[in-house]
């Protein structure tokens, strides 16, 4: 049939054919494959019906073959309907306008939530956040990322331990979670204490158990330091008490570390002049908006930042994409000799301070070797370390 | 010599049962109650109104009688018609 919605978007027209013998036109259609359809007889020499858009451009020579005159009645379908619309200049703009606005407005910060905090971190994680510009009616292009807010709210909010922040739609969720001290202490099981590394015992206190090793003893790795039994010291050990070993036990041990330092170094810094420049890129390629010119510093870095634009739900194939340069100097540093040795003794610490626990105490250091070579001056040193050397092994009762 | 081919494919139709529309170029009609004729192998409108549809066969022609006519679709070959159909007439002017 031929009056189906796909007509609509080709569009179709009705017609009136007035004419002594409008049949001929009907013939004449026929011949040409014009369609029509909905043929109705009006009159003693007019008939109505409808065809398409397409073919109404054509019958003007059948017209005249057959002496015939059209009038057209009324006009359905998508290009008219797309013509009518585009006459409404007010309806048009009103659309631009919505969809402007729509896309504006989801392009903003609308709500600021934060879930599991106290009354005075959510107060303090507010003022954070809002001078980071992250409050109502800020545009989330304008705004650092999701990564970057969660890293910089975690660390500049003092109460809290970690803050996870999410992005629904123009909504920020931040979730926190606070920074909570254990309430009780944890309840043992029967253990004994023993060695965790190779060490000279240098000072022991027992809480809890029978002491095996007594200062200046040596003691290799997975010695028993602390017994979990007590009791008499010639009784067996099913006769003994059980309880759990507790006890500080410090000893002395010795770390052997190495550090170079080259005498000298090419170091490259941000002097803090800086070039943005703004871009719109779509489907990768991009559209220079502001910042034209070329980059005028000798040495410089570059880094790019890209925020994606939403309407609703979806991102737009374009993104905002802002690029900036960074001007960039080099210096070098020459040291002595005697600087660099005790830049290295400052490193070799400092390294050595990140493998030992932080209430471990250096007491020694000694340089056993030293010498310059390639220009670079490397060390050997020797550290003595008190630490606690404590560790927990359950005992476990046989059935 | 016409005549003959006439006959000739009226046996064969007949012998063979071949449909009769397609070898003799005969028209096809379906109708539905009053409301609706299809007819197929028509050669053109000759005349058209509200209660008269008169349609040129290869052989004579087609008088529909009836009234509200419309038709829905037509075809080169094909036509649909809507309406109150009362009458289905061959006007049989055998033109030799």
């Amino acid at each position: 049939m031929n009056n189906n919605w796909t007509n609509h978007i080709n569009g179709y027209v009705r017609v009136r054919i007035d004419g002594d013998y409008p049949e001929r036109f009907l013939n004449r259609c026929l011949e040409e494959d014009i369609s029509i359809w909905q043929i109705k007889r009006a009159g003693d020499r007019r008939i109505v019906c409808y065809m398409d858009v397409e073919d109404a451009k054509r019958i003007r020579p059948l017209l005249r073959i057959t002496g015939c005159k059209v009038t057209f009645l009324q006009r359905t379908g998508f290009p008219f309907l797309f013509r009518r619309m585009i006459n409404r200049s007010g309806f048009i703009a009103g659309l631009a306008a919505f969809l402007t606005l729509m896309f504006v407005l989801s392009n903003m910060v609308w709500n600021v939530e934060i879930k599991g905090a106290s009354p005075q971190v959510e107060h303090e994680l507010r003022q954070v956040v809002t001078n980071m510009g992250i409050k109502r009616g800020a545009f989330h292009f304008t705004l650092p990322s999701v990564e970057r807010i969660q890293r910089d709210v975690t660390e500049m909010v003092q109460g809290a331990t970690w803050v996870g922040v999410r992005q629904k739609g123009t909504t920020f969720e931040f979730e926190v979670v606070e920074q909570q001290l254990p309430e009780e202490a944890e309840r043992h099981s029967p253990r004994h204490l023993v060695a965790t590394k190779k060490a000279i015992i240098h000072k022991i206190f027992v809480e809890h158990g029978q002491a095996e090793v007594k200062p200046n003893d040596f003691v290799r790795k997975g010695d028993r330091l602390v017994s979990g039994y007590i009791g008499k010291k010639d009784a067996e050990d099913e006769e003994k008490e059980l309880v759990p070993a507790q006890a500080v036990v410090l000893g002395e041990i010795w770390y052997k570390s190495e550090a170079s330092v080259p005498l000298e170094t090419l170091f490259t810094t941000v002097t803090g002049e800086k070039k943005s420049k703004h871009f719109l890129s779509v489907y990768g390629f991009d559209i220079p908006i502001w910042g034209f010119g070329k980059v005028t510093f000798d040495t410089f870095q570059e880094t790019d930042h890209e925020r994606p634009f939403h309407l609703f739900r979806w991102s737009l194939p374009f993104t905002y994409k802002r690029s900036d340069f960074f001007e960039t100097s080099q210096y070098e540093r020459s040291y002595t000799k005697n600087e660099a040795i005790r830049a290295a003794r400052e490193r070799a610490r400092i390294d050595l301070k990140k493998h030992i626990p932080s209430d471990a105490e250096i007491i020694g250091e000694k340089v056993l070797h030293e010498d310059v070579e390639n220009g670079k001056v490397n060390l050997r040193i020797h550290y003595q370390v008190i630490e606690d050397i404590t560790s927990e092994q359950p005992i476990i009762q046989g059935d | 010599m016409k005549k003959m081919r006439q006959q000739m494919k009226n046996w064969m139709t007949k012998q063979m049962q071949l449909p009769a529309d397609v070898m003799m170029d005969l028209p096809r009609i379906t109708m539905i109650g009053q409301l609706h004729i299809y007819i197929e192998n028509h050669r053109g409108v000759l005349q058209f109104s509200n209660q008269e549809l008169r349609l040129l066969l290869k052989q004579g022609q087609l008088l529909i009688k009836g009234d509200n006519f419309v038709i829905k679709t037509i075809l080169p070959e094909e036509l649909l018609l809507e309406g109150r159909i009362d009458q289905v007439l061959y006007l049989d002017e055998r033109r030799t």
